[in-house]
């Protein structure tokens, strides 16, 4: 089993996948996050149900949406509808239990940045801003972020803080007025899983990546990452998970060949 | 009744005016109404205020032409199948300078519009509490939130967003009878609140149909007429991007408009002149939106992009 070729893409995405249970609500964004969920559908999550910004609820998924607007994604759907009815009457009103979310700097908070590097009236870079971002991170119970682990994406401070993590510390959320004040984090990256130590608010080490060390995630981390007592590793992927995403989800590879945005 | 039947460069020139506040219908590359879209970029209307929630290729496009102010927005994002999704025009106007942002996200957006459409000051929003959204405004803002205590839950607190009403909204729908009833197949995304919170309303659609027809079926009908000033009839019209059941997104025109916004951007007077060769070529020198269809293929183009519709959905 050990000696199957994979890419780290991949695992990331079958990590993903576990941590979405079986008949949850799950929104999804673009991209990888797109391919965790059908993988999980596919495997141990059956009944998952997938929402997505523009108004779409529950799709039987034929390909892997591309775009958050691709008409892919509208297939066999239980319903089209609105943006208002997604992200007010599903999201804001607390059903989604699964929100993917990402962006050009994640901080120590768990807080991510995608509106600009730098200044905000004078930046280095402008990027898109929040869209559903900023609702999902304020109102689904747990997160998940796929991303890959590069120092300057991983800073100690957002330049801008577009969806928040824990702000500033355990309470941080409580504080700004958040109902879901304390949901789980996962963030999974090429190096490892990391999740958030309630006790600070803060990012800490929960798995190794296979054949990742500790020395290697603390070189690619701009803050100091929280490094618990024991640390386990990653499962490798299995010979059906990566036939699933390669055969099923994925034959063009279209997710794992081309830069997502 | 009268037929609200027109060209889109009479609805252009009757509704939409320098300075004006206009909302877009249209989610990353889908639905964007580009034929009213390359109409004002034609009659030059400019300093104009943009609102929606994903404005995506027509704010970049008028941004690039130098027609926009201030946009009010969720996000730009044109990102699809490795086109970088940054509007490059949006994200070098703001750079320099030139160009005015106030971020909000996509609920606290649309969220506006709900309460510009039930007549409402206001719009009650859990979203955006503890972001940068509220740290930040743009400089003719004069006040974006306001946050308040829940009066039947003491210490809660929540986010008031005022009510957006631009002077106009344009939305791209499927079809429309004369009178403006308005049907929309797909999902809606903004376009219920943004039409029914916008002083005047331009549809542009694929078909138009009789109001006998629609009158039949009522209850398909997304818009009323009550809301609509203007119908405008234009096969493709939301060409680059998707229209639901009719064609598919032209990936390889939106990848050539990025890469010559990009290069506005990044390679200074020759990558303008770039930008500007496209605007003359796909929008200045042509008299209406089917010169513009011609230009990118034509019908073989189209009924590709109509095949590749049908395979997914």
């Amino acid at each position: 089993m050990g000696d199957i070729a994979y890419k780290k893409e991949e695992l990331m995405v079958i990590e993903a996948s576990k941590h979405i249970n079986d008949g949850e609500i799950v929104f999804t964004g673009i991209g990888l996050p797109v391919v965790a969920v059908t993988l999980a559908q596919k495997t141990h999550a059956p009944n998952v149900t997938v929402v997505v910004e523009s108004g779409v609820v529950g799709p039987q998924l034929k390909l892997a949406p591309l775009s958050i607007a691709d008409s892919k994604i509208m297939r066999r759907a239980a319903r089209l509808g609105s943006l208002r009815e997604v992200l007010a009457c599903i999201l804001q009103r607390g059903m989604v239990d699964v929100g993917f979310i990402g962006g050009a700097q994640i901080d120590q908070y768990a807080n991510l940045n995608s509106t600009v590097i730098g200044d905000y009236y004078k930046p280095k870079v402008r990027f898109p801003g929040s869209g559903g971002a900023n609702p999902i991170a304020s109102h689904a119970k747990r997160l998940l972020i796929i991303t890959p682990h590069q120092k300057r994406r991983f800073v100690k401070k957002c330049d801008y803080i577009t969806s928040p993590g824990y702000i500033d510390g355990p309470y941080g959320r409580k504080n700004a007025g958040l109902r879901m004040w304390n949901p789980s984090i996962t963030v999974i990256t090429d190096l490892c899983v990391m999740d958030i130590d309630s006790a600070s608010g803060k990012l800490q080490l929960a798995k190794l990546m296979p054949d990742v060390t500790i020395e290697q995630v603390v070189e690619n981390t701009s803050f100091e990452l929280i490094i618990p007592p024991k640390v386990d590793v990653v499962d490798l992927p299995t010979e059906t998970e990566l036939n699933l995403i390669r055969k099923e989800i994925d034959p063009e590879g279209i997710y794992f060949s081309n830069k997502q945005n | 009744m009268n037929s609200k039947i027109m060209t889109a460069s009479e609805a252009v020139e009757r509704f939409i005016f320098d300075g004006a506040s206009v909302g877009f219908s249209g989610q990353n590359v889908v639905g964007a109404p580009m034929a009213i879209t390359h109409e004002i970029i034609r009659q030059k209307k400019k300093n104009l205020t943009l609102l929606g929630c994903n404005l995506s290729l027509p704010a970049d496009i008028l941004i690039g032409a130098g027609l926009v102010r201030k946009c009010e927005w969720g996000t730009c994002n044109i990102g699809y199948r490795g086109i970088p999704s940054m509007g490059y025009s949006a994200r070098k106007y703001y750079q320099e300078g030139k160009l005015e942002i106030e971020d909000y996200e996509h609920l606290g957006m649309v969220s506006r519009f709900l309460a510009g459409e039930m007549g409402l000051p206001f719009m009650p929003v859990m979203s955006s509490l503890g972001s940068d959204i509220l740290k930040y405004k743009a400089p003719s803002t004069e006040k974006k939130f306001e946050i308040i205590e829940n009066p039947w839950n003491p210490g809660e607190k929540v986010l008031l967003m005022p009510a957006a009403t631009p002077d106009v909204a344009i939305v791209h729908v499927q079809r429309a009878d004369e009178m403006g009833d308005a049907i929309m197949e797909g999902f809606t995304a903004t376009i219920p609140e943004l039409v029914r919170a916008s002083k005047k309303v331009i549809v542009s659609c694929e078909e138009i149909i009789s109001s006998e027809e629609t009158r039949n079926y009522p209850e398909m009908t997304t818009i009323p007429y009550i809301y609509v000033d203007a119908v405008v009839e234009q096969p493709w019209g939301s060409h680059p991007t998707a229209t639901y059941r009719y064609y598919d997104c032209d990936v390889e025109h939106l990848r050539m408009y990025q890469e010559c916004a990009e290069a506005a951007l990044k390679e200074g007077k020759s990558g303008m002149q770039k930008y500007q060769d496209y605007l003359q070529e796909y929008v200045l020198s042509c008299d209406t939106f089917n010169d513009y269809l011609e230009k990118i293929g034509g019908v073989k183009k189209l009924m590709e992009l109509k095949q590749r519709m049908r395979e997914v959905i």
